[in-house]
C-alpha cells in the first residue's frame, strides 16, 4: 500500500515536470516562395500552431492552409481554389521530433543545430522529412528556425499545363516559431 | 481614298482591342483582395457557442462556416503580439475562439485596440479559416466591431 502511494507520487511529479517542459506558440510564420522569371509566388501565413515538448523533443505543428495571405489577391485565389483546395484539405500538420535533441540544453543559452524528422501532411497528403534547422535558446524562451523545399508533385498538387512554366516544382518554405514556456493556468 | 479609309477602320479596330485587351489583363493581374470589412457577416456567434459547434462536428464546420465571414463576441483570455500581429484569443484557453487582427486595421487603429484587455468582452467580425487541435477555430483579417 504505501510502495504504491510512493509509486503515485513519483509518478506525479514526473506528470506535473512533463506538463510544465512543453513550449507553444500560436503565432508562427510560415513563408512561400517560387520565383520563375515569368511568376513569383511569395506568401506568408502567420497562424501556426507548434509545440515542442522539451523533455523529449517531440513537435506538432499545424496550419490552416487559407491563412495564407499572397501581395496579388490572384494568387490567393489560386491557391486556395485550384491547388492546395482548402474545401477538400484545411490543414496542414507535421508531426515528428528533434533527431540530435540530446545535444541541445535548453537551461543554456546558445544556438544549435538540430535535425527534424516526422511526417509532414499537406494537400492530404503525407511524406516522411528529416531537414536541417536550428533552435536558438535565449532566457528562457525558444526560436526553432527551418527552410526547406517541397515538391508540388509529392503533395499532389496540380498545376495546370499553361502554369507548368511558370511555376516552379520546388517551392521553399521558411519557418519561424518563437516558442514560450506553456502556464496552464 | 477608299483603302485609307479601311486601314482607319482596321487602326481604330486594333487599338480598341488593345485597350479591351490590356484592360481585362490588368483588372485581372490587379484584381483587389477581397474586402472583409464590408462584407455582412455569414454568421453571427458567442465565441463559446462557435466553438462548441465546431469542435463538435469538424467537418460540418468546415462545410458550414469555411472562409465565411463571421461575427463572433466572447471573453478576451489571450492577446498575443508577435512583430506588431496582434491576435485576440476568445472564450477560454483550451477552446478558444483565435481571432487575428487584419494588418491595416492595426495600422490605422492602434488606441482602440489598446482599449480591449484580459478579462472584457469583445466584438470581432473576420473570415473563418478553420478549425485547428491547438488555435480552436481560427478567424484572420479581423476588425473590431465593438
Amino acid at each position: 500500500m504505501k510502495i504504491k502511494l510512493i509509486v503515485l507520487i513519483i509518478f506525479s511529479f514526473i506528470y506535473t515536470e512533463a506538463i510544465s517542459q512543453k513550449y507553444i506558440t500560436k503565432t508562427g510564420k510560415i513563408e512561400i516562395f517560387s520565383q520563375t522569371p515569368l511568376f513569383t509566388i511569395d506568401g506568408v501565413n502567420k497562424k501556426v500552431a507548434s509545440i515542442l515538448n522539451a523533455a523529449n523533443g517531440d513537435i506538432v505543428a499545424s496550419t490552416l492552409v487559407r491563412s495564407f495571405r499572397f501581395e496579388e489577391a490572384l494568387v490567393e485565389e489560386h491557391f486556395n481554389e485550384n491547388y492546395l483546395e482548402p474545401n477538400k484539405f484545411p490543414k496542414s500538420i507535421f508531426k515528428g521530433k528533434i533527431v540530435n535533441f540530446s545535444d541541445v540544453d535548453i537551461n543554456k543559452n546558445g544556438t544549435y543545430d538540430i535535425t527534424i524528422a516526422g511526417k509532414l501532411t499537406i494537400h492530404g497528403v503525407t511524406h516522411d522529412i528529416s531537414e536541417p534547422g536550428k533552435l536558438i535558446v535565449k532566457d528562457g524562451n525558444i526560436t526553432g528556425t527551418t527552410s526547406f523545399n517541397v515538391s508540388l508533385q509529392d503533395y499532389k498538387v496540380k498545376i495546370e499545363k499553361a502554369y507548368k512554366k511558370a511555376i516552379k516544382d520546388a517551392i521553399l518554405l521558411k519557418i519561424h516559431f518563437n516558442y514560450k514556456l506553456y502556464k496552464k493556468s | 481614298m477608299k483603302m485609307k479609309k479601311i486601314y482607319k477602320y482596321i487602326l481604330i479596330i486594333v487599338v480598341l482591342g488593345a485597350i479591351i485587351g490590356g484592360g481585362t489583363v490588368y483588372y485581372v493581374f490587379n484584381k483587389p483582395h477581397r474586402n472583409i470589412k464590408d462584407e455582412t457577416p455569414a454568421y453571427t456567434y458567442t465565441a463559446k457557442d462557435l466553438y462548441k459547434e465546431y469542435s463538435e462536428d469538424e467537418e460540418a464546420g468546415n462545410m458550414k462556416f469555411g472562409d465565411k465571414v463571421i461575427q463572433v463576441t466572447g471573453k478576451i483570455v489571450e492577446i498575443t503580439n508577435e512583430n506588431n500581429d496582434i491576435s485576440f484569443v476568445l472564450n477560454d484557453e483550451m477552446e478558444s475562439v483565435n481571432c487575428a487582427l487584419d494588418s491595416m486595421f492595426i495600422k490605422n487603429n492602434k488606441p482602440l485596440i489598446e482599449n480591449y484587455d484580459l478579462g472584457g468582452d469583445i466584438t470581432l467580425k473576420g473570415k473563418c479559416d478553420g478549425f485547428d487541435m491547438i488555435m480552436g477555430v481560427v478567424l484572420t483579417q479581423c476588425f473590431i466591431v465593438k
